[in-house]
Parts: structure tokens; C-alpha cells; sequence
């Protein structure tokens, strides 16, 4: 495609974006500001889970973490100022706080692989959960305050609207450039066949921790900025297994290991059970369960992967998935 | 000393049904390579049905395994010839841990609709009586549990050590295509030995279901229970998740006795990641070839 095309198109979308609260109500506001933050984290564990191969299962560990790093660091170290600038600093310790548990653990999780990283992952989700939910010090159990700082005149949903968009393409310009680089095609190469990358001398190990440092500061930055949208939170607002799920379930819809596959995944996902179904509560596992076997079986690339071989039928159904185009 | 023996044998009888309800797990996991996330389903399915049969026809739960294992047995077999076998051919098996997500969320929610939210308990008689052992004392239920508990285990080692579909069983474990040319049918066999792990569930859940409270929303509880049994004892084995099984009962009882009880699962999966890094063959048993 037309590489100037793209850019302007890219604005258009952008543009639109920052003007869109002017027309819709509050309630579309906060249902893109969720895909806002939805899409953020799918883009996040695409970095490792996509690009990498590591299915992480347990993801949502550091969505907690981050959240409970920045109620945290307000209520023990703060304040740090008025207005809305004084959460820079909560929000980017507690990205780093993330990074740094990341780079910690990295090195023995990643030696496992395939499922045994991804359960060994929802392990660790666990545990922490566990921990913070009854060690009195982290309060996961009572809960915690954090209150935002919004500026005179705004709404809440349109702030954090605005924050988690701003986020979102972060997170969407952080992938483009790891995707385009050197450490970008390391980490292709050490989804298609780790072993041979290795022989060949791509430095899978280094690789490895840097996707999943990166994916988890990521995720705690997002967590953290979640938990000022929320403003009280307990363990299992913030810890919770269905977010490391939605994470691959998105990437799965919209295509793993695509730069676009994830947003469109879970632009799809969320419109699905946040505006058609809103008011069929009770089945909505049902629909989404059904929804992501659907999906498997079908189209096993996601839509990414079957536009491409709809595209090219010669390259041959679901291989073209895996490839990564722009 | 008394509440150390007591804690003990807690964890002992806790254990031999988590056994129970891992084997078919380790079963599937060890021919199929298949991860199945559907587990815990079959589990639950296991309780209702006994609970069922029990409120319904006033059947015994022990009496119920029979109709449920054989129900189930169908269920799995269907089950993996249709969408598990799809799943892998067109996606990957990683695909299929996803695919038997997906159905597990249908199934639960399927659950709650037939059956409603709330905890669910099966009492049959003789489920308020204990009986003393020296200082001791345990319940008749528990022994009656974990008694079905090793007899359906020994009966399942001795199906796989003595008869010929038992070892074709293990041949399909060992070489899925050495096993077809030597004239086995590998993919009837694939779905025999699904149907065979689900059937082992849902013997465990009515088994469960006289011992312990339950709702649709536990599967996830014993899909990773299963998951852990397997990674302490090692794949593909009724020895591997006994040992496991029996192993993660004492951890849980001593956890809820001596550190707290509300960090039984945190001390669950603790232990469940130092064992995949330290040791990830398990305790016995096979290695996992493709764990690193």
C-alpha cells in the first residue's frame, strides 16, 4: 500500500478521534475510552505474545501491579502537586516498577515455552493476586483510593478518553517501530524457530526479556491510569483473569502477531458484547465463547490472516497469517 | 502432634480426589498433547449429574458414576472427533488450548443458565457421620471418596498396563505414526482415550460432589488443579497424578493449617512455577519434551 496513504489516513483516524466527543454522548465515550484501553493492552502483549510466540496467560498481573504501584506511591510518597500533571510521575514508577518485576522474573520464566510459559505466567498472575489480596500492607483486600486530579471544566470520561487514546497510540507507534527494527524481525524469528534463530546468532535470550520487559511496562502503564479511572479498587478489580484473557482473545480475532490485528480485534470484540449484546448479560460468555471457537475454526489467522489469503489465494490459507506484512 | 497427623490425613483424602479428577487431564495430555481447558467442565458436569440423579431418582451418587462416566465418555468422544480435531488440523494445538477455552466459557455459562449461580452440595446419608481413628477423626464420606477415588485409579493403571487397548493407547502416546503403520486406528483411538479422560472427570465430580460445595464457576478451580497435579507428578500416568494429586492435597491442607488459609491457591501455584523451573518432568514420569 501507498505509504503516503497510509500516514493520512492514519491522521484522519487520529483526528477524528480527538473530535469524536463533541457528538456522541457520554456513554460512547466511555465505551471507546474502554476499547481505547482494551486495544492498548492487546497491542502490549501482541509485542510478546504476538511477535515472540510467548503466549503469557497470566498478563493481567501487571494491569494489578501497576494500579496498586500507583495508589501506592500517591498515597505514601505524595502528593506531587496539583492538577492533572502531578499523575505523570505515579503512572511512569509504576510502568518502571512493572519492567523492573518483568526483568526479574524474566529470566527463568522464559526459559519455558509454548504452554508451559503460558501457565507458569497465570501462575505468577495468581500468586501475586493472592499475595496482595492478603498481605495487610498492599490493602488489596479493603481496596484502595486514587483519586484523579482532572483539570477545571472536564468530565471524566473525556479525560481519561483523551489519556487512554493517547496511550493507544503510543502503544501503536511503540509497536510499528519494534516491528520495523532489527530487535523486531529477532523476535519473528524466535516465534518461527527458536532453536535455529539461536544457532544462527540472534541473541534470543537478550530479545526475549527486552519484548517482555517492554510489553510489561506497557501494561503497567495502562494499569496504573485504569486504576485513577476507577478511582477505588480492590485485588479482583484490577487482578483479573478475564483481562489476560481478552488480551489473546482480541489478538486472536483481529490476527496474532499483525500490527493492526489487535485494534481490530477488539474493536470487533467490544462491539459486539458492549453494544449489541449490552443487554443480554447472562449469555455473554456464551457468545463469547462461541465467538472465539468460531473464529479458530474458520478463520485460524483472524481476519487480518483471511483478508490476506482472500487477497492472495495462491500463498494458501491460514500460512499467510503468520506472515507479517504491513 | 495430633493436629499435624490430622492435617495430614486431611490432606491425604483432599488429595487422592484431586488425583481423581486429574488423571483424565493427564490422560489426554499425555497421548493427545492436547491441553484441555474443558476439563474442569466435565468435572462440574460430573456433580450436577450425580446431584441430578441423586434430588431426581434418589440414585447414590457412587451408583451414579456409572450413567455419568458412560455419558461423558460419549460427550468426550464427540467432542474431540468434531471441534478438538478441527481445531488441530486447521490451527495448531496451541489453537486447540484456546478452542477448549472457548467451549469451557460456553459450557459455564450454559450451567449457570440451566442450573442458576448458587453452590450446590449432594447429602446422601451417611454424609454427617465420621469415624474416630485413635485420636483422629475423619469423615465417611472422605473415605468413601478417596476409597472410589483409588479404585478407579487402579482399575484405569490396570486397563493401561493389561489390555490391548491400553497399550495401543500408550503405542499412540509414544508414536502416533509408528502407531498407525503398525495397523492402529490413530484417530479413533485419539477420540477413546478423550472420551475415556472426560469420563474419569466426571467420576471425580459426582465423587466431588458428596464432599465438597460446588458451582458451575469451580471448573476454572479444577482445570488448574488438573494442571497442577500433572506438572508435580509428571504426564500421562494414574501413578503420576496420584503422587501429584496426593502431593498437592498435603500442600493445600498444611497451607490452611500453618500459614493461613486464604493462601492455599498463592501456595498452590507458587509451588506449581519453582516445579516447572526446577524439575518440569515432575516427581516420576515422562518428561515434557517440548517444555524448553
Amino acid at each position: 500500500m501507498n505509504r503516503a496513504l497510509v500516514l493520512l489516513a492514519a491522521i484522519a483516524v487520529v483526528l477524528a478521534a480527538v473530535l469524536l466527543p463533541l457528538w456522541i454522548g457520554p456513554f460512547y465515550t466511555r465505551v471507546i475510552q474502554l476499547f481505547f484501553f482494551s486495544a492498548g493492552l492487546a497491542v502490549a502483549w501482541n509485542l510478546l505474545g504476538g511477535f515472540a510466540g510467548y503466549w503469557s496467560f497470566g498478563h493481567t498481573v501487571f494491569i494489578g501491579m501497576g494500579a496498586f504501584s500507583a495508589a501506592h506511591i500517591v498515597t505514601r510518597l505524595g502528593p506531587f502537586g496539583d492538577g492533572p500533571l502531578s499523575m505523570v510521575l505515579p503512572i511512569l514508577l509504576s510502568g518502571l516498577i512493572c519492567g523492573l518485576f518483568a526483568a526479574i522474573i524474566a529470566y527463568p520464566i522464559l526459559r519455558l515455552r509454548g504452554i508451559y510459559f503460558a501457565i507458569a505466567m497465570l501462575g505468577v498472575s495468581q500468586v501475586v493476586g493472592e499475595l496482595v489480596n492478603n498481605l495487610s500492607w498492599f490493602q488489596g483486600g479493603v481496596g484502595v483510593f486514587l483519586q484523579t486530579p482532572l483539570p477545571a471544566g472536564t468530565a471524566p470520561e473525556d479525560f481519561f478518553y483523551y489519556l487512554f487514546g493517547a496511550l493507544l497510540l503510543a502503544s501503536i507507534l511503540i509497536a510499528v517501530a519494534v516491528r520495523k527494527s532489527r530487535f523486531g524481525y529477532a523476535l519473528l524469528s524466535i516465534r518461527e524457530d527458536e532453536d535455529t534463530a539461536m544457532m544462527l546468532g540472534v541473541a534470543t535470550e537478550r530479545y526475549k526479556i527486552m519484548a517482555f520487559v517492554l510489553s510489561a511496562v506497557l501494561v503497567g502503564t495502562l494499569g496504573a491510569v485504569y486504576g485513577y479511572s476507577v478511582g477505588y479498587f480492590t485485588t479482583y478489580t484490577v487482578f483479573r483473569l478475564d483481562f489476560s484473557l481478552n488480551m489473546i482473545v482480541f489478538c486472536l480475532i483481529g490476527g496474532i502477531g499483525t500490527l493492526a490485528g489487535p485494534v481490530i480485534g477488539t474493536a470487533i470484540m467490544l462491539f459486539i458484547t458492549q453494544v449489541l449484546l449490552s443487554r443480554f448479560l447472562d449469555i455473554h460468555l456464551l457468545i463469547t465463547g462461541a465467538i472465539v471457537v468460531a473464529i479458530i475454526l474458520l478463520m485460524p489467522g483472524g481476519i487480518i490472516g483471511a483478508l490476506r489469503s482472500w487477497r492472495r489465494p495462491a500463498a494458501g490459507g491460514g500460512a499467510a497469517a503468520t506472515e507479517t506484512g504491513s | 502432634m495430633t493436629l499435624f497427623l490430622q492435617t495430614t490425613l486431611n490432606g491425604l483424602v483432599l488429595g487422592g480426589i484431586y488425583s481423581l479428577a486429574a488423571v483424565g487431564f493427564s490422560l489426554v495430555f499425555g497421548v493427545l498433547g492436547i491441553v484441555n481447558l474443558t476439563h474442569g467442565i466435565f468435572v462440574v458436569a460430573g456433580a450436577y449429574g450425580a446431584l441430578v440423579l441423586f434430588a431426581e431418582l434418589g440414585i447414590d451418587p457412587l451408583v451414579g458414576i456409572v450413567p455419568i462416566g458412560l455419558a461423558l465418555f460419549a460427550v468426550g468422544y464427540v467432542y474431540q472427533r468434531t471441534i478438538i480435531q478441527w481445531a488441530v488440523s486447521r490451527a495448531s494445538l496451541v489453537a486447540s488450548l484456546v478452542v477448549t477455552f472457548g467451549v469451557a466459557m460456553m459450557a459455564r455459562n450454559g450451567l449457570q443458565l440451566v442450573f442458576g449461580p448458587d453452590v450446590h452440595t449432594i447429602t446422601p446419608s451417611y454424609s454427617f457421620l465420621s469415624i474416630p481413628l485413635g485420636p483422629l477423626r475423619i469423615d465417611v464420606v472422605r473415605i468413601v471418596a478417596l476409597g472410589a477415588s483409588l479404585v478407579l485409579l487402579t482399575v484405569l493403571a490396570l486397563v493401561l498396563a493389561r489390555t490391548h487397548f491400553g497399550r495401543a493407547i500408550r503405542a499412540t502416546a509414544q508414536q502416533p505414526l509408528a502407531a498407525e503403520l503398525c495397523g492402529l486406528n490413530v484417530k479413533n483411538l485419539h477420540g477413546l482415550t478423550f472420551g475415556l479422560g472426560a469420563a474419569m472427570a466426571g467420576a471425580a465430580g459426582a465423587i466431588i460432589g458428596i464432599v465438597q460445595p460446588f458451582t458451575a464457576a469451580s471448573e476454572v478451580a479444577w482445570t488448574l488443579n488438573a494442571f497442577i497435579v500433572v506438572v508435580l507428578g509428571g504426564i500421562g500416568s494414574p501413578a503420576g497424578a496420584l503422587v501429584g494429586g496426593l502431593l498437592l492435597g498435603l500442600i493445600n491442607a498444611y497451607t490452611a493449617q500453618y500459614v493461613g488459609p486464604s493462601l492455599t491457591q498463592a501456595a498452590m501455584f507458587l509451588v506449581l512455577v519453582l516445579m516447572l523451573l526446577v524439575r518440569p518432568s515432575g516427581l516420576l514420569g515422562n518428561a515434557f519434551g517440548e517444555s524448553r
